[in-house]
């Protein structure tokens, strides 16, 4: 029972850092923007959320450091391919370089190490037990005690389902990746839609970034968003976007996550750091074999 | 009827030196259906443009009202009531009618969420106050062509727009659907509407319009009452000298059948029929045309003529050969063809015009590869796109240009070069003259005969009537992906292929004719 | 042809003076860092001669990326390529004992091998289960990370090593030097040759950039697009893998943990500068290769950290690229106004 509960929760520690980005990802999938940057948001997330937990002895001011640093890297993706129109892809690559770059360097620079950066000084983002429910056998270990941002990502979840579908925003920015030229005649300008989801998008991802550096763990080392930002990526593309279906596909992510810890005691543990990349390969032949029934 | 729009000496130049407009006055009055007519390049739609605010312009007054005006975007314009419906629909077919008309001007309640109810409500309105006849919550993907232009319009009068533009609103619909639209154009005009459109199809200009505005190279020719002129003063005023509209075609005997498709089906993955049992054929020295609404099945038969599809039945001949299932490389060996959409399957638009002209001849014509076809032989095919400027009467500049730097005329020539002297024995033909201007329409036109007289056989699909009933010996309707009729052309008439586009039977009984 | 050239200086220029801008900010002095930099990357034959060496699995990478990226696939598995390549080398040269001659060759066609069958399983991946190529890609360069990492921590671990890293390949397998002059250099220009001749003069060449520009406009003017697919990717998995291959044979020997890590994506980011020219390629690649030689010079003079090289070459890329892009839409409004006057005359 005990490990069942452990895998259930390691699922949801993996997933969460997935999931948020998912979420920014599909905002800028739906406005019809070739977001490769998530990883990139992610990693300067994850490294300014340490630093503002670190200089302020607080997390809150870690999770606003965190959002603004993925809205920097945000902020130059919006200011090379939605103003200076230079091709997406390219622009995303040379942006998640650039992350990798910086945060080393500002490790360096800031820090005074290399690879990485631990001190006890750095307050992490603290769980939350909720009363009553906690009491509740098995369930309650699960739905009480986790960390502040999982609450914060359900939330998320919730809204984005809301303003995606039901507000105006949600409307135009669908129709900014359906018919950019038929949305601009309309009198709304695609860039500007544009711009907001990627705000937005930086926002979740800096939101990722911290829960990777003050909550999964509590530290900043170099490149640790490990490529989870690709998993995000790959995530919104398998399910065409949608937040319910990048949920469950974040859920699963997350497990193979967990499944890779149980897996330590059987297998080296480089193996075992496999599975998430490995599973991200079986979902996408599921996924591929299915569009190709549909094309045929 | 008094004067709502007045263009002063409009002068619009594109750097460094191209004249768009060259002094252009004109007016438009409160309630009229005003036509602007001329060739492709005449500048009718850059004149349009700029009074919506598309373009800006060099030089020139616009006076609204009384007024003089400046609209900077589309958005200013709509806000003093002028609309534009443009030729290419622009609309979103995953949303539904009601949802396509209120993007941009949602009706809201709080956090921003859109208040569903009124916005239903408010576009049922509008619908039945000019009696359009849809279904606010239809996908506009599922519509018909025509339906989705009303909805165009619609979105427009949604937001109480007066003046209406239209870009060749006739472009995309059946010989059968224009009247309903001119009868709807014609009551939003009684309804005290303005309604200018481009256009350069003179028939219907004369029928629906009240006045005509000529252009021709930049300048306004004439504007003339509809009633006191006629298609062929138009033609001269648009063209400047006397346009032919007889057909060219000698009478000629085909030969033996050369390309034949027998009982062709095609299914795709989603169970969907695009081809039912097709058969025709073409013979040699024969030119065979195909009408039909755009997504009646065209695209699924250019693909499996040429292989990018398998059907799911029947077979493909060429010369007695069986292609049905053959690599597209072979195909190529007997097959010519000439796409509908240049930029998409007929070039490369980036690369030179060299590399685009040595496509499928570097692996048919061992002339051009030494070493048994792995190394290319570059200065036989640089010999090779000079013989077809020469030939085919190509303005281009250096061959190492890049293919989209030639004007639309002349790409279409050298795809036409380049296919044709892969002197096979059928040519397949998508919309040949799709946005040519009428020298170059002539010209290819010319080519195509000369192809027939040369015995090809040739197959051509068009959504140009006029083009197929001057090049056509024989002309086969497609409908929902079965061919309904087969007919020669003496024997039929424009009225007859349209009605069987629209509905796929013969307005006087239901007689399938094979 | 001279306006990429002038672009691509411009861009440069624009990087240095804002990496300089930077610099300033932090305190530190622009002119004596660059100075270090490039006097350390080169001033004098040896650092040269470090920037040659270091140049090759820039450039190699970049043609992998270059090649890919015109024709095509998108192939981002450079970083998993280079290290299954470079760990196939380095077990090739730990067991098999040939004199130098033979040595050399056999170590470079397993290394050749090694990058082609890890872009060939993602090749495979797309042929048989239309699997996007990004993605997988993207995914087994984690793996082959890892893989590697287990492979030199325990089958063919250095026993008694404090880190993970294999024994050194049998002498015959190192690359000459002559002085300071690595042969690396002349194994990437022979490279350099092969792939130039296929790419600009055979007919399988041709067909690969015209795919890469329409690809339905060549599947029907009668290219095998899947033939054609599945040979790029294997040669660009190869040269990739022969990159890795040449880290170790030149370099240190032996597959150490961390080996070639940013070489490959670096090689990527040169591709996008050199807008995937083969020639820009080797131009960019020398010039990045000075920049990351210069920087542990940098550091040791003027204290500015290394790591700030990684920062300023995805800003001369950005920049680079932005430029060349707003070039790119300057001329074509410029076609399209000589098209329109064409017409009107």
């Amino acid at each position: 029972m005990n490990i069942f509960i452990g895998l259930i929760n390691g699922m949801i520690s993996g997933a969460t850092p997935i999931l948020l980005a998912a979420l920014g990802g599909t905002f800028t999938y739906y406005a019809g923007i070739f977001n490769i940057a998530m990883e990139g948001m992610m990693l300067g997330g994850a490294f300014f959320a340490v630093l503002g937990s670190y200089y302020f002895h607080s997390w809150p001011m870690g999770i606003l450091f965190a959002i603004l640093g993925a809205l920097f890297m945000a902020l130059i993706f919006i200011v090379f391919s939605v103003i200076l129109k230079t091709d997406e892809f390219i622009t995303g690559i040379a942006l998640n370089l650039f992350a990798v770059g910086a945060t080393t360097y500002l490790l360096r620079q800031i820090f005074k190490v290399k690879g990485a950066f631990s001190d006890p000084g750095i307050i992490p983002i603290p769980k939350v037990d909720i009363p009553l429910i906690k009491d509740i056998p098995v369930v309650g270990s699960i739905l009480s005690g986790q960390n502040l941002l999982v609450y914060v990502t359900f939330v998320v979840i919730l809204i984005t389902v809301y303003v995606v579908f039901k507000t105006r925003f949600g409307l135009r920015l669908r129709a900014a990746g359906y018919n950019a030229a038929s949305l601009d005649t309309s009198g709304v300008r695609t860039s500007s839609v544009r711009i907001w989801s990627l705000v937005i998008c930086g926002v979740l991802c800096g939101l990722a970034g911290a829960y990777l550096s003050l909550g999964y763990v509590n530290l900043f080392s170099e490149n640790m968003s490990a490529g989870r930002g690709w998993i995000s990526l790959a995530a919104v593309i398998l399910v065409n976007g949608n937040p319910w279906g990048i949920t469950l596909i974040s859920l699963l992510f997350g497990f193979t996550d967990g499944l890779g810890l149980l897996l330590q005691q059987y297998l080296p543990n480089q193996f075992t750091s496999m599975v998430p990349y490995i599973a991200t390969l079986i979902s996408l032949y599921f996924y591929s074999i299915q569009k190709r029934k549909k094309t045929a | 009827m008094d004067t709502l729009i007045e263009m002063k000496n409009i002068v619009k130049v594109f750097p460094p030196n191209v004249v768009a407009l060259d002094d252009v006055s004109t007016d438009f009055r409160k309630g009229e259906i005003h036509a602007i007519v001329g060739e492709n390049g005449a500048g009718k739609s850059t004149l349009m443009k700029v009074l919506y605010g598309l373009e800006g312009r060099n030089n020139g007054e616009i006076m609204l009202r009384g007024q003089p005006t400046h609209f900077n975007d589309p958005g200013e314009a709509i806000a003093n009531r002028i609309g534009m419906v443009h030729q290419e629909i622009l609309l979103i077919p995953e949303y539904t009618i009601w949802q396509n008309i209120i993007l941009g001007v949602e009706p809201t309640n709080i956090f921003g969420k859109i208040d569903e109810a009124k916005a239903r409500r408010t576009v049922k309105e509008k619908i039945e106050e000019f009696q359009f006849n849809l279904n606010p919550d239809d996908k506009v993907g599922d519509i018909s062509v025509a339906a989705r232009q009303k909805v165009e319009i619609l979105k427009l009068l949604y937001r109480n727009v007066e003046i209406l533009i239209l870009d060749e609103p006739t472009s995309v619909l059946t010989p059968q659907e224009i009247p309903q639209l001119f009868s709807e154009l014609r009551r939003l005009r009684d309804s005290g509407k303005t309604i200018l459109f481009i256009s350069h199809h003179l028939d219907e200009v004369l029928t629906l319009s009240d006045r005509i505005t000529v252009m021709r190279k930049g300048k306004k020719i004439a504007t003339v009452e509809a009633s006191e002129t006629n298609k062929e003063d138009l033609a001269r005023m648009m063209v400047g000298r006397d346009v032919i509209f007889l057909s060219k075609r000698d009478g000629k005997v085909p030969g033996d059948v050369v390309f034949s498709v027998d009982d062709l089906s095609y299914i795709d993955g989603n169970g969907h029929k695009h081809l039912e049992e097709v058969n025709l054929n073409v013979k040699a020295g024969e030119i065979v045309g195909i009408a039909g609404v755009e997504g009646n099945g065209q695209l699924a038969l250019v693909n499996c003529i040429m292989g990018m599809n398998h059907p799911s039945h029947g077979s493909i001949t060429v010369n007695g050969k069986d292609l049905t299932r053959a690599e597209i490389l072979e195909r190529r060996r007997y097959i010519s063809f000439v796409s509908q959409d240049r930029g998409k399957m007929g070039a490369a638009v980036k690369a030179s015009i060299a590399d685009n002209v040595m496509m499928t001849h570097h692996r048919l014509n061992k002339k051009f590869t030494r070493w048994n076809g792995k190394l290319l032989d570059y200065r036989y095919a640089r010999q090779f796109t000079d013989q077809i400027e020469e030939q085919f009467n190509v303005s281009m500049g250096s061959m190492d240009a890049p293919f989209k730097s030639l004007s639309g005329g002349n790409q279409q020539k050298v795809i036409l070069g380049r296919e044709l002297l892969l002197e096979t024995p059928f040519l397949l033909l998508d919309q040949p003259t799709r946005g040519l201007d009428v020298g170059s329409i002539e010209y290819v036109h010319d080519i195509i005969l000369n192809m027939r007289s040369q015995d090809r056989a040739i197959l051509m699909i068009s959504a140009d009537l006029e083009e197929l009933f001057r090049l056509s010996d024989r002309i086969l309707v497609l409908h929902r992906g079965k061919i309904v009729a087969d007919l020669p052309t003496e024997d039929t008439s424009v009225e007859q292929v349209g009605y069987l586009m629209l509905e796929g039977k013969d307005k006087e009984d239901a007689k399938e004719i094979h | 042809m001279r306006k990429k050239f002038i672009s691509g200086i411009l861009g440069i220029v624009v990087a240095l003076v804002l990496g300089a801008i930077i610099m300033l900010f932090q305190g530190y002095n622009p002119i004596e860092t660059y100075g270090a930099l490039f006097s350390y990357s080169l001033g004098g034959w040896y650092p040269f001669c470090t920037t040659l060496r270091n140049s090759v699995p820039l450039i190699l990478t970049g043609f992998s990326a270059s090649i890919a990226f015109a024709s095509g696939p998108v192939n981002l598995g450079q970083p998993g390529q280079l290290l299954i390549g470079a760990l196939f080398a380095t077990v090739g040269g730990m067991y098999i004992h040939l004199p130098a001659v033979l040595e050399i060759p056999i170590l470079i066609a397993l290394a050749l091998l090694g990058g082609a069958l890890w872009s060939g399983a993602a090749a495979l991946m797309h042929k048989w289960f239309s699997m996007d190529e990004f993605i997988t890609t993207l995914m087994l360069n984690m793996i082959a990370d890892l893989l590697t990492y287990w492979a030199i921590s325990y089958p063919f671990f250095e026993k008694g090593a404090n880190s993970p890293l294999t024994p050194q390949i049998d002498k015959a397998g190192w690359l000459p030097e002559f002085g300071e002059f690595n042969t690396n250099v002349l194994v990437m220009l022979l490279t350099f040759v092969v792939v130039w001749f296929i790419y600009s003069r055979l007919t399988a060449g041709y067909e690969w950039r015209l795919t890469g520009q329409n690809s339905i406009f060549a599947r029907l003017g009668g290219c095998n697009i899947d033939k054609n697919y599945m040979a790029v990717m294997l040669i660009t998995g190869a040269l990739a893998g022969l990159a890795g291959g040449l880290v170790v044979m030149a370099g240190p020997h032996r597959f150490v943990k961390g080996l070639g890590a940013n070489y490959a994506w670096d090689g990527v980011m040169v591709a996008m500068v050199a807008n995937n020219g083969l020639f820009g390629t080797i131009l960019y690649g020398l010039f990045f290769s000075t920049l990351q030689s210069g920087a542990l010079g940098m550091e040791l003079i003027t204290a500015v950290p290394s790591e700030f090289i990684q920062v300023l070459q995805s800003v001369i890329v950005l920049v680079i690229v932005a430029g060349r892009g707003l070039l790119d839409i300057w001329m074509d409004k410029s076609m399209i106004k000589r098209k329109a006057r064409e017409r009107a005359a």
